[in-house]
């Protein structure tokens, strides 16, 4: 399963992220490793970007990026 | 680029050469904390060939000044926006022994301690000594507990001083541990402590030559392979947060395990960002600001009115006769008073939109807007600049810097003149004030409110469309991602929003001043120049002057529109600034009343008939196609330069120039002429 699929309000485990190195890094660096724990705070309308809360701070990224952030099923 | 810290406001004497840096992730409460140690003794200016602003400032101690450099807000030293690269840039070069501070002060933000002590840790590279200020701290859950003494000698910095710049609490610890980090002179491991002896010796064959410390070396040579995609497994992100996580494990003790607990801020988001509500008070927001530029600004305005009267006046009743008395009264009071009026308007909306900046507030439209502006070719991120188009263009270009994707930002830049600015807001207020009739309509409706309300909302959508088509027409594929932290909403600091709308207005008047103040004496000697010999009181000097000459030439470029050869003028000399406009037709009905008294400039206009026919020279109808001409036209010199600067090319500022003027020349002919066959005149 990947980020969007989590439901409002729901925590999920970060397996591995999927995306080109440039988004990539930028996750890394913004603190989201494997195995770190991220819940779904808000979802866009339209699938727009997706707010969510890791590391005790709260990141919009575009649902196209989010999906790229797999979870542990 | 270099920089040359020594030459500017060393006046700390012997410790002159001494300079502490401010470095830490955006929204972590830096530049209150420049503001809180430097008070003041600071100076805005611009890195050179960049308009990116320098803030320097001098923090006096006891034991000491030291001078005092802001960065730019960034989350690592891998830039993805322009401001980031403006940090990692500079930090570049003092890795490389290029002027590098004697110590920096890394701000934390306490309630975000993993995420923070990231950059911290690049900065610890540089082999500098590093001040840890823990801002936050009075919003520091009560069972979160930092072993700050701990912390410090774990990540090996010279100290951490817990502090609370919203409070300003522990400044003066800050600073006192500043100036015994300048005596600090141990030296770091060679290798980051995060790397094993495999990874050293990997790494140190792809290093660049001329870092002075090895260890920035060997962690930008794993910068540089991560950043190419190659990462053999081992990332910087993932072996620093371990190192990060693993020490913070051991100096931080929280009673209850809640990482990923609701806060505060999220419970006003279920309401300020919610789906429907969320943009219903976003527009409710908006209409406030917009309402109250125009309600609350009146009364401060009618006391400059009042005053530039008097102010004209006695200088009449005290000066005698002569031309110097001429330039000052229908030149220069008439001219720059006709612009320090709009000082009021620009303070409220700078005050304003700071307002929402600083609590945390803009984070969210972006959020809410970004599928909507994606789908117009634009940003989340660009919300904020196209707003702050609404005070001046120039700020708005400039923040358009932390847009990572350049053609987006391009775009943004592009459309952003055409966000209705406050220096057209001098000539819509005159034109409406002089031709629309204050009449209510559908009931609740001020006519004179409506039309304006209409200028900024054709500007805006045509800004919109516009966007689309320039986005299609640049083609080259976006590759923006858009990750934008949310900060926590705060209550914003007195002072610090105080400065800035200072700061905002006195920009205004000294670049609207000088630029002003030039254009009106050189106009008043183009109106008053040639003296006709034998004044005829049948002909109106002006119309034999210089000014009307080249207005008179004019005319028929600018007849279909409905314009003549006054408003001619008005138009070249706006070439400069917009709001250069009013001050143009006041000093050249000045010039043509030549009457003792400063004109009053509505009526004038309303007044003035055609010499000939004796019919109006104004109507309601050349008014609007006046304004929709300033809706569009590019009419802002100071906006190409910052184009041009910012775009890195003529190209740019040439394009808007064309496009913009099109836009405007045939905007209002279709409203002129248009009108006219509806049958008004």
């Amino acid at each position: 399963m990947t980020l969007t699929d989590l439901s409002l309000g729901e925590t999920g485990i970060i397996q591995k992220i999927e995306a080109d190195t440039a988004l990539s890094n930028r996750l890394r660096e913004l603190g989201l490793l494997d195995g770190m724990a991220v819940r779904m705070v808000k979802m866009a309308p339209f699938k727009g970007p997706v707010e969510i809360k890791v590391r005790h701070s709260y990141l919009s990224i575009r649902w196209n990026d989010a999906q790229s952030i797999l979870l542990k099923s | 680029m270099k920089y040359h810290f020594g030459s500017s406001s060393a006046k700390g004497g012997h410790d002159g050469d001494r300079w502490v840096a401010l470095v830490g992730n955006p929204n972590c409460g830096k530049t209150a904390i420049f503001n809180l140690l430097t008070g003041l003794n600071q100076k805005v200016s611009n890195y050179p060939g960049i308009t990116v602003e320098k803030k320097e400032g001098l923090a006096r101690t006891d034991h000491g000044d030291f001078r005092l450099l802001d960065l730019p807000g960034t989350y690592s030293l891998s830039p993805e926006s322009f401001d980031e690269e403006i940090v990692s840039e500079q930090i570049d070069q003092w890795a490389r022994g290029m002027a590098p501070p004697s110590v920096i002060i890394s701000v934390v933000d306490a309630t975000n301690l993993g995420r923070n002590l990231y950059l911290t840790s690049q900065l610890q590279d540089l082999n500098i000594p590093i001040v840890i200020a823990l801002n936050m701290m009075d919003r520091l859950e009560e069972n979160y507990h930092i072993d700050y003494e701990k912390l410090a000698k774990e990540m090996g910095v010279a100290a951490v001083v817990p502090l609370s710049a919203k409070l300003n609490e522990g400044l003066p610890q800050l600073k006192s541990e500043v100036i015994h980090a300048f005596i600090d002179n141990h030296d770091i491991a060679d290798s980051p402590p995060w790397m094993d002896s495999e990874m050293v010796s990997k790494y140190a064959s792809t290093t660049h030559d001329g870092y002075a410390s090895s260890r920035f070396g060997l962690a930008q040579s794993m910068r540089d392979q991560n950043k190419s995609g190659m990462n053999n497994g081992d990332h910087e992100a993932v072996l620093r947060y371990r190192w990060i996580d693993d020490i913070l494990s051991r100096v931080t003790r929280r009673e209850v395990e809640t990482p990923l607990a609701p806060s505060r801020s999220e419970k006003w988001d279920k309401v300020l960002t919610h789906q429907w509500g969320g943009p219903i008070i976003f527009v409710s927001i908006l209409y406030f600001i917009f309402q109250s530029i125009f309600t609350w600004a009146t009364v401060p305005m009618d006391w400059i009115q009042l005053g530039m009267d008097n102010f004209s006046t006695f200088v009449v009743d005290k000066m005698s006769d002569g031309m110097l008395r001429d330039i000052l009264v229908e030149g220069i009071i008439g001219g720059v008073g006709a612009i320090v009026i709009f000082l009021p308007q620009i303070l409220i909306l700078s005050f304003f939109l700071t307002l929402l900046e600083d609590t945390g507030y803009m984070a969210r439209v972006a959020f809410m807007l970004d599928k909507g502006m994606t789908k117009m070719g634009l940003h989340g991120k660009s919300v904020l600049p196209l707003m702050s188009g609404y005070a001046c263009a120039i700020p708005g270009i400039m923040s358009t810097r932390n847009i990572d994707s350049w053609k987006e930002r391009l775009v943004t830049i592009l459309i952003l003149p055409l966000m209705s600015c406050s220096a057209r807001l001098p000539v819509y207020t005159l034109l409406i004030g002089a031709f629309i009739p204050s009449i209510t309509v559908g009931g609740y409706f001020n006519l004179q409110g409506l039309t304006l309300v209409l200028m900024y909302f054709l500007g805006t959508a045509v800004a919109l469309i516009l966007a689309k088509v320039f986005s299609r027409w640049i083609g080259e594929k976006s590759s923006s991602s858009f990750i934008i932290e949310l900060p926590p909403y705060r209550v914003p600091i007195p002072k610090s929003v105080l400065r800035h709308v200072f700061i905002r207005g006195k920009l205004f008047l000294v670049n609207a001043g000088k630029v002003i103040m030039a254009i009106s004496i050189v106009l008043w000697f183009l109106a008053s120049f040639p003296k006709v010999d034998s004044p005829n009181s049948e002909i109106n000097p002006i119309h034999h002057s210089y000014a009307g000459k080249i207005g008179h030439a004019m005319e028929p470029v600018i007849r279909p529109l409905g314009f003549d050869w006054k408003i001619g003028i008005g138009l070249l000399t706006s070439f400069a600034a917009r709001e250069v406009m009013v001050s143009t037709m006041a000093t050249i009905y000045n010039v043509e009343d030549a009457g003792e008294e400063t004109v009053n400039l509505k009526e004038a206009m309303r007044a003035d008939v055609h010499p000939e026919t004796g019919a109006p020279t104004y109507t309601p109808l050349v008014a609007l196609a006046l304004m929709v001409f300033y809706v569009f036209a590019a009419q802002c010199m100071a906006t190409f330069a910052i184009v041009r600067q910012e775009t890195n090319s003529w190209k740019w500022p040439m394009f808007m120039v064309v496009y913009m003027t099109a836009l405007a020349y045939f905007g209002a002919m279709a409203v002129y002429q248009g009108g006219k066959l509806l049958g008004y005149s």
